[in-house]
């Protein structure tokens, strides 16, 4: 009983919607009060695709978020791994500090970056962009990074290190792989909050960082839906390119003949 | 046990603390910026602020679209993961959830126009079969003056939010007590108040923060899907901060500044509080 009610419901309200814009982005524009037409198209995909500036942003968007991934997961796994293994006075607080910065409007750290940025040369450059990203992301990356950790233990750590192991050689052969599912979690939310970012890259990038949502926002009331349709499925499907990337990345990091190739996981 | 940082830990921490120091120090700007005035320090920005009356309209709205969303989204929440957790665990039924998460906010906040407003899908719909004899019979439920499509793009992203928050509390939630308390003849209700509040609480009111202080404060979907009066917190700062005069910019910096302090202070004193409980359960956990 419970089974097909979650799945109705969840489906209905989840994958429905994706559905719809999925099918929006193939279907000529919808005018109001005429029926819903479906004759396929290519239409809104190849506006979306061919349109130089919009493939532009879209490579400045990955860059971008990309950058702030790697950022986050280096921040993220070291200060995980403290905050995880070792015990030390005010723990409890430097967690909690960690956090406050989600409970801050992200607004106000951009704002009161925006004229150091001029002054340093950073407004209006990607990179400016990248590290106003990093407010709204590190938190969480921290966060899912430390559950990571302790969910591997410091056991297996310090076994191998007994053993012989440097550190580079211990992270790359038993932390990383142990870590992945984390570190996936972590990359699909700071690409998905980067990609989200409007107002932080406009106020630092100051309309010269065009990113795919700078884009898109002014869009956001055009009457060709079947481009925005297209545009809208491409924000979902960034994150999903972004997790390959770094999974292909972490399989060449990563010391063959691993744990995970002897299927000990 | 380790009392105190060791060269290490220390080390491995230093990336964080740059981090800490990169937003405080955007805050200590912000402040700064706030009490700027042309012939020196003042507060006075402060004073006008509150004879703002865009103000105490941009408060009033923006609170009660937060309380409605962040409530609504956290009942809601929790009370599908209390029946479906044991589903949700399984990937299929976690990747329908993580669905709206992949979307950014205002792609959400564009597919409710599209599908709720006047001219929208459902409107079309409802008159190609008759329901409807034109659009303006519709319900203006997107950019309308009570903010309601705010609230229904906010609750549709941050149901699943809460979900997915919950979701690891529920699935380490210690079961064999439950059978001990079944054993000793415990009822559903000392299970809820012995085992299940105490695990669960600390991460409700972590989400209850978060989602407070992003839908007080962000800018996209109140800018998609709100009206020109009154405005959210985030629209309104936008509005001064690029506005003509350099009273508006102040205001900006001074109206951001003062949520920031708001929602921190408020922050630290509900972990305060909840740290000590936190500590005793994690120490419970090292010893299972």
């Amino acid at each position: 009983m419970k089974k097909p009610v979650f799945y109705l419901l969840s489906s209905l309200l989840f994958l429905l919607p994706a559905l719809m814009l999925a099918v929006k982005s193939f279907t000529p524009v919808w005018k109001w009060g005429e029926p819903l037409s479906f004759d396929w198209t290519l239409r809104g995909w190849e506006v979306f695709l061919m349109d130089s500036r919009i493939y532009e942003a879209l490579l400045l968007s990955i860059l971008i978020a990309l950058t702030v991934t790697f950022l986050n997961l280096f921040v993220g796994i070291l200060a995980g791994k403290a905050l995880s293994h070792s015990d030390f006075k005010g723990k409890g607080l430097l967690e909690t500090f960690l956090l406050l910065p989600l409970f801050i409007p992200t607004m106000a750290a951009a704002l009161g970056l925006h004229i150091t940025m001029i002054r340093l040369g950073l407004a209006n450059q990607w990179l400016g962009v990248v590290i106003v990203h990093l407010v709204p992301t590190i938190p969480y990356t921290i966060k899912v990074m430390k559950a990571g950790y302790d969910r591997v233990g410091s056991g297996i750590i310090e076994q191998a290190k007994v053993l012989g192991g440097g550190s580079f050689h211990v992270f790359r052969s038993i932390e990383l792989p142990l870590l992945m599912p984390s570190v996936r979690s972590a990359v699909f939310l700071t690409v998905t909050i980067s990609m989200s970012q409007y107002v932080l890259t406009a106020v630092i990038g100051g309309g010269n960082v065009i990113t795919l949502p700078i884009i898109y926002y002014p869009f956001l009331q055009s009457v060709n839906d079947t481009v925005m349709a297209a545009f809208s499925i491409a924000f979902a499907l960034l994150p999903v390119i972004a997790v390959a990337v770094v999974e292909l990345l972490s399989k060449l990091l990563t010391y063959k003949g691993t744990l995970v190739n002897r299927g000990v996981t | 046990m380790k009392w105190h940082l060791n060269k290490r830990t220390t080390a491995l921490l230093v990336p964080a603390f740059f981090f800490l120091l990169l937003v405080l120090y955007s805050l200590v700007m912000s402040f700064v910026e706030s009490v700027k005035g042309p012939n020196g320090w003042t507060l006075s920005y402060y004073r006008d602020l509150f004879l703002e009356e865009r103000l105490y309209a941009s408060f009033g709205y923006s609170l009660s679209i937060t309380l409605i969303s962040t409530a609504l989204s956290i009942v809601i929440g929790w009370a599908l993961i209390r029946s479906f957790h044991t589903l949700i665990e399984n990937s299929l039924g976690k990747w329908i959830l993580w669905i709206p998460m992949l979307f950014p906010h205002f792609v959400w906040g564009y597919f409710v126009l599209l599908l709720l407003g006047q001219s929208g899908v459902l409107s079309s719909f409802l008159y190609s079969i008759g329901l409807l004899e034109s659009r303006n019979q519709f319900p203006v439920i997107v950019q309308d003056k009570e903010g309601l499509g705010i609230i229904i793009t906010y609750l549709w992203k941050e149901i699943p939010f809460v979900v997915l928050m919950l979701l690891p509390v529920y699935a380490q939630l210690p079961k064999q007590y439950g059978e001990v308390i079944h054993v000793l003849g415990g009822t559903k209700r000392d299970y809820f108040k012995t085992i299940e509040w105490p695990w669960v609480q600390p991460v409700l009111v972590e989400v209850f923060l978060i989602v407070t202080a992003f839908i007080f404060t962000a800018y996209e979907v109140p800018a998609l899907l709100g009206v020109q009066y009154p405005q959210m917190t985030a629209v309104l700062a936008y509005d001064w901060f690029y506005g003509i005069s350099w009273d508006e910019r102040s205001y900006a910096f001074a109206l951001l500044f003062m949520i920031s302090i708001v929602m921190s202070l408020f922050a630290l004193l509900s972990f305060l509080l909840l740290n000590r409980r936190r500590w005793l359960i994690s120490k419970s956990q090292h010893q299972r």
